[in-house]
């Protein structure tokens, strides 16, 4: 009776499907085994299935079969003269025929673990990508998630401030990046340009930018690209290993420590994991900028057990962050954010402290997670994945009661899938998935304040298909997906009365994509996608003062004749507000031939709706003038292109150069946009030293890179035209923005990583010219420079017991 | 054999997400909290006293009626004065978005030792005080007649809710007259000035002495 019980809970799909009987030990590993840099076949290679006596050499074209394996889990270890030992988690979604590399050990660190090079996820095939590996993040622990994929082109970050930053996808950003956090969308307050995602670098083993629509795959949020970062892999046969970093940064005398261990039998795998940052006050190169320190703390562990034909895997983790925003954001009276922004240097500069004072945000992020993963045939797969997040934020402003946060809300996200990679059927590949998604945000008493964002629950019931083929060198790919979203919406207005709101959306999104293998050295892919998107809660709902600004959502405000009134809530149905829908065509192509690596990405995104903020003016009140914002929707056009050039110019010296521009317009209105980024280009130049003195290996990397002047920023309007009236602002003129773009600036980058034993460890030097700048994404721009010069030092021991 | 596995793998599962489950069928349709706006201040009005004359009362007031929202502030009245008078200055402070309106005044009574007025005039528009007020300088001359009672460095600083102002025999048209009530708390002391904290309200009349 009891087991009765738990099984009605189960998804009745997986009954259905029959369990072919199978002789155990008739599984099958082939590959390919390729050099890492130049991508050539290794052929003479071993390749050995751990725990076993299996083995192979890989023939002139680098492959090799090895049969008659008991498990479809393998890990495989694979070495070469020359090479470094690659260990690698072979897995059925590695694809039929997975691709290994394998580093030259002379050009490369002595202990280099290689990853079988892991397929696209399913409907992101024909989009361009780009991957960071546990050791592009492990150089840097102490940045951010956004920072961190910053370096690649396309990709750069906006930020309210050294510590709240978040990732700028060709020009998106916020609600239309998804963050997918260990195979769930991060349920966050993400909204404005001031709520970054609680993830925590360092517990993160791969992290993929997506740079197109991928809303079929993973839904709405996914219109302007995905972020997916994935913590350790849990793999199994995999000895006990564990490693112990720490770091220090000179800039704001931080300090990091940060730890995982864990190991993998040949049924069970966990792994355990946690991490401490301390910032103090940053320095910008003249000036101390006070109050823009941060701490946190996370913690994460993950379980796998594998029995045969099935994976049960659980996650979870938790991330307590405590983030400062500059202090001299907030003026002390509204007419002092006047003076603040004309002011060379900030208004309010304090002697270096660790302390974290208002303004700030506190926040704990819980993530738990459970997935079960079922081969049922040979190229059948079955997952079911279930996750709830927990995100309780408060954020506190300067303010007469500056000791109550004047945002204080638990948001609780609940999200099921259901996904069948189904075998191949008439030539097709595919995934067909359903989801349920579900949001529950509360306001805590005690603010002392209207709310800002208002009560809600959205429930959204999703399904896709996504479907590829193979012919010869082609591939095709095509998704369809289906959305219908619910939003309960209970908010107050200043007088307290409540407002209510209930509104539903459906819609159809849909992709098509190719690939092309050019030759051995070249491959061209394009996708084009559909994407639509509900404006958010802060995007709709916003009203009143936070930090700096009062800002009024869609629904806040009406314009009769140009005046602006504030006095209702428009019901949704009753406005002229409507979902983003974007359109986005993207190319890649991609060649590595004699040393010569180019990378060349264009894309087209047309957004109809798009939803943003803006300037509106400074508006007169009780405490002075305050500077207001409001959302608007506009059909923009994005065109773009991201190229990167890697040269091997000797045998272990090369130099990337990198560059991206991106074209933008309101052309309903044919104005430029606010808040867009800029042109930037970067060269860098990496020498791998090999082993020399006591070190067994030693690399340098140099990185000069420019950033221009936003050419495309909107004209400037100051607040004092507006206070004294000569000039006059509706909501129907010409986006402006209270200063100009901030001038270009050139930054030098410097680092030197080691290994010696079973240590490694690096210094980095960030902004080594200590120049003074801005940042035209920072929203901190109005108000002081960015950080100056930062000498970071890391040092990481990890072991691996022996068997 | 199979079928045992096979309940095994179900059992796995049902455990994996049976908590998931049960949390996840609370939907809810809860308001947000009602709060008790402490921040918004709607009304100010300037109180004027004729020390000579009870009856003699001059009021200047200030409105932003919709707190928050973007309606622009409205300042109502010109403060108009007779010449060659004393006058005591006191304040009425609102928040009225409330029903009824929440008096701010007694707040910032409770709050003495964190609060302070400070005013700024056309220069010489007075004859007690002199000059052109303490916004520029928090050491010129001000008639503060009220204290608080334990300031951050331990002596009565004033407070600005009660004030004396006399004016000349000669006239003013035109002139400024600017109130500013400054939030400083855990730092307020006798030197502190205009600029210090935050800003509760800063207020320009006009200001005519006839």
């Amino acid at each position: 009776m009891k087991h009765m019980l738990l099984m009605s809970f189960f998804i009745l799909a997986f009954t259905y499907v029959a369990i072919a009987q199978q002789d155990p030990c008739s599984f099958t590993i082939s590959g390919k085994v390729l050099d890492a840099e130049s991508k050539q076949p290794v052929p003479y290679a071993t390749v050995k299935v751990s725990d076993t006596e299996k083995y192979d050499l890989t023939n002139e074209d680098g492959e090799f079969t090895i049969s008659g394996l008991c498990s479809d889990t393998n890990t495989l270890i694979i070495s070469c003269l020359g090479y470094s030992n690659a260990t690698t988690d072979h897995h059925h979604e590695h694809g039929s025929h997975p691709h290994f590399f394998l580093t030259q050990k002379v050009t490369g660190l002595a202990e280099v673990t290689i990853e079988a090079q892991k397929s696209k996820e399913k409907g992101t095939e024909t989009i361009s990508q780009v991957t960071l590996t546990k050791a592009d993040i492990a150089s840097d622990p102490t940045q951010s998630l956004a920072a961190a994929l910053a370096d690649e082109q396309g990709v750069t970050f906006t930020s309210a401030g050294a510590n709240v930053q978040l990732p700028v996808i060709h020009g998106l950003y916020g609600n239309r990046i998804l963050i997918l956090n260990n195979g769930l969308k991060h349920g966050f307050q993400n909204w404005g340009s001031d709520h970054a995602p609680e993830i925590d670098i360092t517990s993160a083993n791969r992290i993929t930018v997506i740079k197109g629509a991928s809303g079929v795959r993973f839904g709405p949020e996914a219109l302007g690209g995905a972020v997916i970062v994935e913590s350790n892999p849990l793999n199994l046969n995999n000895p006990f290993f564990g490693n112990v970093a720490t770091g220090y940064q000179t800039n704001g005398q931080g300090y990091n420590a940060n730890m995982e261990f864990g190991s993998g039998s040949s049924n069970w795998s966990y792994f355990l994991n946690g991490n401490y940052t301390r910032i103090g006050d940053r320095e910008a190169p003249d000036y101390n900028l006070t109050n823009s320190g941060k701490e946190e703390k996370s913690f994460g562990l993950g379980v796998l057990h594998h029995r045969e034909h099935w994976d049960f895997n659980i996650r979870y983790s938790f991330v307590d962050q405590k983030l400062a925003l500059l202090r001299t954001s907030i003026a002390s009276s509204p007419g002092a954010f006047i003076r603040a922004i004309n002011a060379d240097e900030p208004i309010i500069i304090n002697p270096f402290s660790y302390d974290i004072n208002q303004p700030n945000q506190t926040t704990q992020h819980h993530l738990a997670k459970a997935e079960v993963n079922w081969w049922y045939s040979d190229e059948g797969k079955l997952t079911l994945r279930g996750g709830v997040q927990l995100n309780q934020r408060d954020e506190f402003d300067v303010r007469r009661n500056a000791e109550l946060p004047i945002i204080d809300l638990d948001l609780i996200t609940y999200d099921y899938q259901l996904e069948w990679k189904h075998p191949k059927w008439c030539g097709l590949d595919g995934l067909v998935g359903v989801q349920y998604f579900s949001q529950n945000n509360d306001n805590n008493p005690g603010t002392g304040t209207t709310p800002f964002i208002p009560n809600y629950n959205t429930d959204r019931f999703s399904a896709f298909a996504i479907e590829s083929l193979k012919f010869g060198a082609n591939t095709l790919e095509a998704g369809l997906r289906f959305d219908f979203e619910s939003n309960d919406v209970r908010g107050r207005e200043t007088n307290q009365d409540i407002f209510r709101d209930d509104y539903s959306f459906t819609n159809l999104t849909a992709s098509l994509g190719y690939v092309r293998q050019l030759s051995d050295n070249a491959t061209f892919r394009t996708n084009f996608g559909t994407a639509w998107r509900t404006p958010n809660m802060a995007e709709l709902f916003s009203f009143g003062q936070h930090g700096f600004k009062n800002t009024f959502g869609l629904l806040r405000f009406t314009d009769e004749n140009g005046q602006l009134s504030t006095d209702e809530v428009i019901p949704l149905d009753e406005s002229n507000v409507d979902p983003e829908r974007g359109y986005k065509l993207i190319n890649e192509f991609q060649s590595n031939k004699n040393g010569n690596q180019h990378n060349l990405t264009v894309y087209t995104h047309y957004i109809e709706n798009y939803i943003f903020d803006r300037p509106i003016g400074v508006f007169g009140t009780i405490r002075g003038p305050m500077p207001a914002f409001i959302y608007d929707q506009a059909n923009a056009l994005f065109l773009g292109m991201d190229y990167s050039w890697r040269k091997e110019l000797t045998n272990n010296i090369s130099g990337t150069f990198g560059f991206s521009y991106l074209y933008s317009r309101n052309i309903g209105e044919s104005e430029p946009l606010i808040n867009q980024p800029p042109v930037a280009t970067s060269l860098e130049f990496q020498w791998d030293q090999g082993g020399f003195w006591v070190f067994d290996g030693s690399k340098w990397a140099i990185r000069p890179s420019y950033t221009f002047q936003q050419f495309q920023a909107p004209r400037t309007v100051t607040p004092e035209e507006l206070v004294n009236g000569t000039a006059i602002i509706t909501p129907d003129s010409e986006i402006f923005d209270f200063i100009d773009a901030p001038e270009g600036y050139f930054l030098l980058d410097l680092s030197w990583n080691f290994e010696w034993k079973n240590l490694s460890g690096g210094i980095a030097v960030n902004n080594l010219l200590n120049t003074s700048y801005r940042d035209y994404l920072n929203e901190m721009r109005y108000f002081a420079d960015e950080p100056g010069r930062n000498i970071l030092f890391t040092l990481n021991y990890s072991f691996n017991a022996k068997k | 054999m199979k079928t045992i596995d096979y309940l095994k793998n179900l059992k796995l599962i049902a455990f994996l997400f049976a908590a998931l489950t049960i949390v996840s069928c609370s939907n809810d349709d809860d308001v947000p909290p009602e709060e008790n706006e402490v921040e918004v201040i709607t009304d100010v009005t300037l109180v004027f006293t004729n020390d000579a004359d009870a009856t003699d009362v001059v009021r200047a007031s200030a409105q932003d009626p919709d707190g928050e929202g973007i309606q622009e502030l409205m300042v109502e009245d010109e403060i108009t004065l007779s010449a060659d008078t004393q006058y005591t200055l006191t304040f009425e402070i609102f928040n009225n978005l409330e029903t009824p309106g929440e008096d701010i005044g007694e707040e910032i009574v409770d709050e003495d030792d964190e609060h302070q007025i400070f005013f700024s005039f056309t220069a010489d528009a007075f004859d007690s005080p002199l000059g052109n007020g303490n916004i520029d300088n928090a050491s010129d001359p001000i008639n503060y007649n009220d204290e608080d009672s334990d300031s951050q460095d331990g002596s009565g600083n004033p407070v600005g809710l009660n004030t004396t102002w006399t004016t000349p025999s000669t006239g003013t048209t035109g002139g400024t007259f600017t109130v500013k009530l400054q939030h400083q708390p855990d730092i307020k002391t006798g030197t502190t000035g205009a600029n210090d904290g935050d800003t509760d309200f800063d207020l320009t009349f006009v200001l005519n002495i006839q």
